[in-house]
């Protein structure tokens, strides 16, 4: 089978290259039959990967360890589930996912815009086909998941115990799925600065498959912060870590499309600084794989190095290049149509989000490569972590908290004061009535006070734009107010999802502002023996040691300690934290001992239990407690967000509006056509 | 319920537990020896296999310090972990550096050095990188000052543009709205010419 799956792989480099080819000459030349060709080999080498990857699904459950990749990553007694997911396990196979999702996506954008786009589709499908292109030559030429041994060894490696979590299986195809996608929009981007048609179409193109890659980056980046928590055992979701970074970036850029995209279907306005977002999207989605892969700076997810790392450099640069040169080439083209009319004014504020957003974006790229750049000039290599991180971006990020309240209260065009007035009232009150209450409390963090007032300050805002939305519509049209709710929703998808993501995004602030409250306590702790932790509610945990258990499971032996908790004298329930030893299949210890942790969570806190290991082999045993305040609104918040962006994508709910549409064509055109 | 199931002992400790709660009434019914609670080693089960997990060293109430945790979180654990003194220590339990450089800060604040000396003690013993963040001073502080400098020429950036925007506005006539205007988007185009055709079919 993984002879079938290599030979597949190079059929579908050559036939990729033959459509690439032929995808810009038939666009250049319009010349039908070669686009048509281009088009068709897009669906070929989606089948042909396709192919590939059953193949390598076949070597995994076969476990044919001949295969240097199965036996690189699975074992024989490593549960059926984690042996098909040990597809991305490594750098080989991620390869072939990620090949196989850009052209399944290629593939969808082109049966989604049959018959439409002409002019554009030639070099969607080439850009599409370059990019799949040059994953399958990496994989060819360097890094071949077909690879075999020269000999059958009897059993595999396995699998390292911290990918061997629920939240392993679903984040990382997430995270690729939305890097992936990127492609699409970027792919109609150079399509229409390659043809030419500048309008609004492309935009109308790609407006669903931007939320869409956006959304897939939201839930990758938040799965992989739960992975992080329940399976790294710090008690933390975010480390600041190289490879979190360069997943943020793309997702930090998109987000400040998808606002500015707005201005471009409404007033014609930002046509160079859309396009610069999705170039510099896509080029960042490919930084994080080139940063993943290459090794040059130094990161937890850093599992292979070596020279595929130069092959994502090369093509960095060459996008970079080419879709920078095509943006300076149609620059001229690309004027605005009409002219902002006032500072205070709709645009004018999503002009200062999209500031903030790229100053993030920028902050964040700055601190993941000065380590380089201090090397180079100084000579020596400097550490850049979590506090430096936090101390740069919580003031942007507030601010950038700020403008999400700001941004829906104020008209398009241009506000009046009469207007200001109206719209800011009462979520001005809702942040100082907040402020003040938090102060009163004795709330002690001064970030986290502006974190909960500005985050009072933008549900305000939504809860605003929802009440007056459902009030018009009753008012108006006599409807019930839960009908006038969901028909409100309904016809303004795009509008109301947005404000649900912004009501997930400050759900995520809550829940990071909850950082600020950690509590860490260690204890050694003898069976029946109890140490009592404080949370900063006022409670008292109290947590009693029980025992040590050892016993065989899966393909691991676990010992489990146990503790009862309770909370002010309440009894709340027994946590067992574990170590896992795993073992391979002739029941030897495999891997360091890995910690699973017990978290109890709730809305106000989590209590987050790990156990470190026991004293001289006996029963004693060494905690380490740490309360977690307002966890829950991290996953939560995601959730909300991914809601969000599903109703803002949902299909129907009205297309682009009326004046996107106008503006998707020049008048003469229309006239020559008809004329 | 699963945990309390999983439960299970090798005879050996199982008996010698049971032994143990047995005794335990007698303790208590013994005031001496209830006041004097010999902490004996033997009063606590061995493991049935020590080896399947990390062996620990008791902690102490000093490793709950506020300011050991924070002078820990400012420090870099030097095994390649990338992590700080304290979230090694306390996560990733095969490390052997951590611990060490942890007795170091008990030991420098036991000699008498305030927090900012043990820093300093560690950047002359291992170098600039042992700081978990860029020390802000020379060229490192421009790692700080960028973004916010970022910031500003962004701010000037787009100030600048809208006011020529604002300015430049009476000039070119900005589309009136309200007027319709005979423009068809893509979409409706394809429309069109995908009826012409059939028209002319």
């Amino acid at each position: 089978m993984a002879d079938l799956g290599n030979i597949a792989l190079w059929i579908a480099f050559l036939i990729g290259l033959w459509g690439a080819a032929v995808a810009f000459v038939g666009g250049l030349r319009g010349r039908a039959e070669l686009a048509a060709s281009a088009e068709r080999a897009v669906f070929v080498v989606w089948g042909l990967l396709f192919v590939a990857a059953l193949a390598l699904i076949r070597s995994l459950i076969t476990h044919d360890f001949s295969v240097e990749y199965v036996w690189q990553y699975t074992s024989r007694n490593l549960p059926l589930y984690y042996t098909v997911a040990a597809f991305y396990a490594g750098q080989k196979g991620s390869l072939l996912l990620w090949a196989i999702v850009v052209s399944t996506f290629g593939s969808v954008a082109l049966i989604a815009n049959r018959g439409k786009y002409r002019e554009l589709m030639p070099y969607v499908a080439g850009i599409v086909l370059v990019v799949a292109t040059f994953f399958i030559a990496v994989m060819i030429f360097a890094s071949n998941p077909f690879e075999r041994l020269a000999f059958m060894p009897p059993d595999g490696n396995g699998l390292n115990p911290q990918l061997q979590n629920p939240g392993m299986t679903i984040h990382p195809p997430m995270l690729y799925l939305g890097y992936t996608s990127i492609t699409i929009p970027f792919a109609f981007a150079m399509g229409a600065l390659i043809s030419g048609k500048l309008d609004t179409g492309w935009i109308h193109a790609i407006r669903k498959w931007t939320i869409l890659s956006w959304l897939f980056l939201s839930a990758g980046i938040v799965l992989g912060m739960w992975w992080a928590y329940v399976e790294l055992g710090w008690g933390g979701y975010w480390a600041w870590d190289p490879v979190e970074n360069a997943s943020l970036l793309p997702w930090l850029t998109m987000s400040a499309f998808l606002h500015s995209v707005m201005i471009q279907e409404k007033r014609g306005m930002l046509k160079k600084w859309n396009m610069g977002l999705i170039v510099a999207s896509f080029l960042l989605s490919i930084f994080g794989t080139f940063i993943t892969r290459s090794g040059v700076i130094s990161s937890v997810h850093a599992f292979a190095q070596g020279k595929v790392g130069y092959f994502f450099l090369v093509f960095l640069i060459v996008a970079a290049v080419f879709g920078f040169s095509m943006l300076s080439w149609r620059w001229t083209r690309l004027e605005a149509e009409s002219k902002l009319e006032s500072m205070v004014s709709r645009e004018a504020a999503f002009l200062f989000n999209n500031l903030i957003l790229i100053v993030i974006a920028f902050s964040v790229l700055w601190g993941t490569i000065f380590p380089i750049l201090s090397e180079w000039v100084k000579g020596t290599k400097v550490t850049v972590g979590p506090p430096f991180f936090n101390q740069v971006n919580v003031p942007l990020g507030l601010l950038l908290l700020l403008l999400t309240g700001i941004g829906p209260l104020i008209a398009w065009r241009r506000a009046s004061p009469a207007n200001l007035k109206r719209q800011f009232l009462w979520p001005t009150a809702a942040l100082l009535v907040t402020a003040v209450a938090l102060l009163a409390l004795r709330m002690s963090d001064g970030w986290a006070i502006a974190a909960y007032a500005l985050g009072a300050f933008v549900v305000g805002t939504i809860v605003q734009e929802f009440v007056r939305g459902v009030g018009a519509r009753h008012r108006l049209h006599g409807e019930a107010l839960p009908l006038a709710f969901v028909r409100l929703v309904g016809r303004n998808r795009r509008r109301y999802g947005g404000y649900v993501v912004h009501l997930g995004i400050v759900m995520l602030f809550v829940g990071f502002g909850g950082l600020a409250f950690r509590k860490d306590t260690e204890a050694t702790l003898k069976p029946g023996q109890a140490v009592e932790v404080r949370s900063p509610y006022g409670h008292t945990y109290r947590l009693v040691h029980q025992a040590v258990s050892q016993y065989e499971q899966l393909n691991r032996f676990v010992s489990a300690a146990s503790m009862e908790v309770y909370r002010d004298g309440k009894f709340l329930g027994i946590m067992k934290s574990e170590k896992r030893q795993h073992l391979n299949s002739l029941g030897q210890p495999q891997f360091e001992p890995s910690t699973e942790v017990a978290i109890r969570s709730d809305i106000r806190e989590d209590l987050y239990l790990v156990f470190a290991g026991s004293v001289q082999g006996t029963e004693e045993a060494v905690y380490r407690i740490t309360i977690n305040p307002l966890v829950w609104w991290v996953w939560y918040g995601g959730m909300v967000l991914v809601l969000g962006g599903l109703v803002s994508m949902w299909p129907g709910g009205g297309g682009p509006t009326a004046a996107s549409r106008r503006r998707a064509e020049p008048a003469g055109y229309v006239a020559t056509v008809s004329g | 319920m699963s945990a309390a199931r999983a439960y299970r002992r090798t005879g050996a400790a199982e008996c010698f537990v049971t032994v143990v709660r047995l005794c335990a009434p007698l303790l208590v019914a013994l005031p001496l020896a209830a006041q004097n609670p010999p902490p004996s080693q033997d009063s606590v089960g061995r493991l049935w296999a020590p080896s399947m997990l990390q062996e620990r060293a008791p902690t102490s109430a000093r490793d709950d310090d506020s300011l050991v945790q924070a002078l820990e979180h400012k420090i870099r654990c030097t095994c390649g972990c990338n992590l700080d003194v304290f979230t090694c220590r306390t996560t990733d339990f095969t490390c052997a550096t951590s611990p060490a450089m942890h007795r170091l800060v008990l030991a420098r604040l036991d000699s008498g050095k305030t927090p900012d000396q043990v820093i300093a003690s560690f950047v002359t013993q291992y170098g600039e990188s042992v700081l978990m963040q860029p020390p802000k001073k020379g060229f490192d502080l421009l790692a700080y000052v960028m973004p916010f400098v970022g910031l500003v020429i962004g701010l000037g950036i787009v100030g600048a543009l809208m006011r020529r925007w604002i300015r430049s506005r009476p000039v070119e006539s900005p589309p009136q709205p309200g007027v319709p205007e005979p423009h068809a988007s893509s979409e409706d185009q394809e429309r069109l010419k995908r009826e012409l055709e059939k028209f002319g079919a």
